[in-house]
C-alpha cells in the first residue's frame, strides 16, 4: 500500500487548538469515573473514565463488541454497572430520566402517536401543561423541518424522517446531554449525509452536548470535536482524539490532510497493523482460468 | 386486473376480487358437498324411504329402511311371488338436504314453541347472547388487567401465572356441579363457566402478547422521563392495544365454545336447549339451522370487530381512510385548531 504523507492528527492549526483550549474550560455535563461492568464472568467494560464538555459533540468508536452501546446504556441509566459512577453536572445517576436524552437506532416513535403527539410525550408526562407543550412541540418540529408532517403517523413517514422526529422528541425535554446510539445506522447512505449535516445545524442551535455511538469512522470524524476511541478485550479506552478538522465542517473536507490523518489513526487504533494478515486467504481459484479479471 | 398473475405466491398477496372470490369459494365448496350428499342418489343414501310396503309386514309408508334389508325381504317377496315393496334412496334423518335447512332457518324463527313455557328461537337466541356477554365481561374486567401486570411486571408474573396455568388445564365444565351447588341453577352457574373457561387463558395469552412490545419504546419513554405507572398508561397499553384487541376476538370466539356445555348446566337453556328440544323431536332441519345460526353470528359479530378494529387503530399500516375515520380525524383536527386558537390567544 502506498502510504501517504500525512501531517499528525496531533498537529492543530491555531484556530482548532484555541476551540480546544475553550471546549475544556467550559463546565463539566458528563463525568464517568472508574466504570466496570462485567456481564457473568465476562468484562464488558474495564475502568472507563471520561469527561464531556458543554455543548461538546464526541463520537465513541471502537470495533463491534467494544462495549460502546453498553457505554451509552449505562449513562442512560438502561443498563447497571458493576463499579464506578457515572456523574451528570455533578449528580450521581443510576436511573433514567429526562435530563439524558436517547435516539436509538431502531425506529422507537410511538406508532400510535402522531408526529406532534410524539414530540409532546415527553413535554406532558412532566406535567407541562397540553397547550404549552403543543406549542413548544411545533418548535421542534420546526427545527428538524417536519412541520408539514405534525399530524402524520410514524409509518406515514420515512427513516430519515423518523430519526429527525426522534431527534426533536429527545431535545424536546431539554436534556442535558443527548445520548445516540447509531442512529443513522439503519437508513441508507445518502439520508445518512444529509441526516449528519442535520444534526450539525441542530446542534448549532440547541444547547445540548451530543454522545454519539457510531462504526462509520468517516461520520466520527465529520460531526465530533473530540472521538473516544474503545478497544476489545476487555473494554478499555484506547485513546480520546482532538479532531484536527476544524469547523464548520463540509464534505469537502473528508479529503482534508487532517481528516485522513485522524482517519488514519483510527484506522491504526481500531484494526491495527496486524489485522490485513490476520486473515489469510487460501489460494484456490473456481474461476476457469480464461476468464481473468484482474 | 391480476391477469396472468399467478394465484399460489409463497408469502404473496392477492387482489381484493380474487380474496372475495375465494371468500365465495370457502363457503361454497362444503355447501357442494352437503349438496352433492343430499342430491345425488347412490353418493351416501344408505336408507330407502317406502313408497309402497307391498308384502312387508313391517314396512310402512316413508318409513327409512337399511338398504340391504330392503333388497333382503324384496328377494325373499320375488322367490314367494308376492307383491314387491318399492322405495327411494335416502339419507337419514339427521342429514336433510340443504333446502330443507333453508325452509326450516325461516321456519324456525316463525314457528311458535311446541309447548307452553319453551322459548321462540330468537328468545333462546337472545338469552345465550346474554350469557356469553356477561361471561366473557366479568372474564376480561379481571382478566385483562392481571394479564398486563403480568407481562409488564415479572413480579406479578411469578406470583399468578403457575397458578393460572395450573388451573387452565383443568376443563371449565368440571365446576358446573360446584357452581350449580353456589349459584344456583339459572344463567349465574352458566356465566361461570363461560368466565372459568375464558380467564385463565385470557390472563395467558394478554400476558403473553404484553412481552411481545417492543422493548425499545418501554426505554424510551423511560429516557423521556416517564415513571413507572406513566410507562404502564402510555406505553404498554396503547402499545399493546392492536394486539390485545386481536386476542379478545379470538377470546371470545372461545367463550362461544364454551356456550353449550355451559348451557348444559343447571336448567338447559338459549340454544343448547332449543337444539335438544328439537332433536327430540326428531326436527333435525331445525337442529342445523340453530348450528348454522351460531356460526353465522360468530362471523358476522368477528367481521364487524375487524372492521371497527381498523377503525379504532389509525396508526397501523395498510388501513383505509373510511367514513368513522374521517369523523375522527375531523374532531381531532378541530380540536387541535381550538388549542391552537387557545395557545395564541
Amino acid at each position: 500500500m502506498q502510504t501517504l504523507n500525512l501531517p499528525s492528527y496531533l498537529d492543530q492549526s491555531p484556530e482548532v487548538a484555541a476551540r480546544f483550549s475553550k471546549l475544556k474550560s467550559r463546565p463539566l455535563i458528563l463525568d464517568v469515573k472508574h466504570l466496570n461492568k462485567t456481564f457473568h464472568t465476562h468484562t464488558t467494560l474495564n475502568d472507563i473514565s471520561l469527561q464531556v464538555f458543554r455543548r461538546e459533540f464526541m463520537c465513541v468508536v471502537g470495533p463491534s463488541g467494544c462495549g460502546k452501546s453498553t457505554l451509552i446504556r449505562i449513562i442512560a441509566g438502561l443498563e447497571t454497572t458493576t463499579s464506578g459512577e457515572v456523574l451528570l453536572e455533578g449528580t450521581q445517576v443510576s436511573a433514567p430520566g429526562s435530563d439524558r436524552g436517547m435516539v436509538f437506532q431502531g425506529y422507537t416513535l410511538f406508532p400510535w402517536l402522531t408526529v406532534k403527539k410524539n414530540v409532546m410525550f415527553g413535554l406532558e408526562i412532566g406535567g407541562r401543561s397540553p397547550v404549552e407543550s403543543e406549542s413548544e412541540a411545533r418548535q421542534w418540529i420546526d427545527l428538524v423541518g417536519l412541520s408539514k408532517f405534525e399530524n402524520s403517523y410514524p409509518h406515514e413517514l420515512s427513516g430519515g424522517m423518523k430519526q429527525r422526529v426522534a431527534i426533536a422528541r429527545a431535545l424536546a425535554n431539554n436534556p442535558r446531554i443527548l445520548l445516540m446510539d447509531e442512529p443513522f445506522g439503519a437508513l441508507d447512505a445518502q439520508t445518512r449525509c444529509k441526516m449528519q449535516s442535520y444534526l450539525l445545524e441542530i446542534w448549532k442551535r440547541v444547547d445540548v452536548t451530543i454522545m454519539f455511538v457510531t462504526h462509520d469512522l468517516d461520520e466520527a470524524i465529520y460531526l465530533s470535536d473530540r472521538i473516544l476511541v474503545l478497544g476489545t478485550n476487555p473494554s478499555r479506552i484506547m485513546e480520546v482524539i482532538e479532531v484536527p478538522v476544524p469547523r464548520p465542517r463540509s464534505s469537502s473536507q473528508f479529503l482534508s490532510p487532517e481528516f485522513l490523518a485522524t482517519k488514519a489513526r483510527l484506522e491504526e487504533l481500531i484494526h491495527g497493523p496486524e489485522e490485513a494478515e490476520a486473515m489469510p486467504l487460501p489460494k484456490i481459484r473456481l474461476t476457469h482460468a480464461g476468464d481473468d479479471v484482474e | 386486473m391480476s391477469k396472468g398473475k399467478k394465484w399460489l405466491v409463497p408469502f404473496g398477496t392477492l387482489s381484493e376480487p380474487r380474496q372475495l372470490i375465494l371468500l365465495w369459494i370457502s363457503f361454497a365448496l362444503p355447501l357442494a358437498v352437503w349438496a352433492i350428499v343430499s342430491y345425488v342418489p347412490f353418493v351416501w343414501h344408505p336408507l330407502v324411504k317406502i313408497d309402497d310396503p307391498g308384502g312387508v309386514s313391517y314396512f310402512t309408508r316413508d318409513a327409512l329402511i337399511e338398504r340391504s334389508t330392503f333388497k333382503a325381504e324384496n328377494a325373499k317377496l320375488a322367490a314367494s311371488g308376492g307383491h314387491i315393496a318399492t322405495g327411494t334412496p335416502a339419507n337419514p334423518v339427521f342429514l336433510p338436504a340443504p333446502h330443507e335447512v333453508a325452509v326450516a332457518f325461516y321456519k324456525s324463527f316463525t314457528t311458535p314453541p311446541k309447548r307452553k313455557g319453551e322459548k321462540w328461537l330468537h328468545e333462546s337466541l337472545w338469552q345465550s347472547i346474554q350469557v356469553i356477554f356477561w361471561g366473557f365481561l366479568w372474564s376480561s374486567v379481571f382478566g385483562v388487567p392481571i394479564g398486563i401486570l403480568c407481562g409488564t411486571f415479572p413480579f406479578f408474573s411469578r406470583i399468578t401465572e403457575p397458578f393460572v396455568d395450573f388451573t387452565r388445564y383443568m376443563p371449565a365444565p368440571a365446576f358446573g356441579a360446584l357452581a350449580v351447588a353456589v349459584l344456583g341453577i339459572y344463567d349465574a352457574p352458566k356465566i361461570a363457566i363461560i368466565f372459568i373457561g375464558t380467564f385463565f387463558q385470557q390472563v395467558l395469552v394478554i400476558a403473553n402478547t404484553t412481552r411481545k412490545l417492543d422493548t425499545s419504546l418501554v426505554e424510551a419513554a423511560q429516557t423521556l422521563g416517564a415513571n413507572r405507572r406513566q410507562l404502564l398508561f402510555r406505553v404498554v397499553v396503547p402499545g399493546i392495544s392492536v394486539d390485545l384487541y386481536n386476542d379478545m376476538r379470538i377470546l371470545l370466539g372461545w367463550a362461544w365454545t364454551y356456550l353449550i356445555v355451559a348451557e348444559y348446566i343447571g336448567a338447559s337453556s338459549g340454544i343448547t336447549f332449543f337444539i335438544n328440544q328439537q332433536a327430540k323431536y326428531r326436527i333435525y332441519d331445525n337442529v342445523f339451522a340453530a348450528i348454522i345460526i351460531i356460526g353465522i353470528i360468530g362471523f358476522t359479530s368477528d367481521r364487524i370487530l375487524d372492521w371497527i378494529g381498523r377503525q379504532i387503530f389509525p396508526w397501523q399500516k395498510g388501513v383505509k381512510k373510511s367514513l368513522l375515520r374521517a369523523i375522527l380525524d375531523r374532531r381531532r383536527n378541530s380540536t387541535q385548531n381550538t388549542e391552537t386558537a387557545n395557545a395564541n390567544a
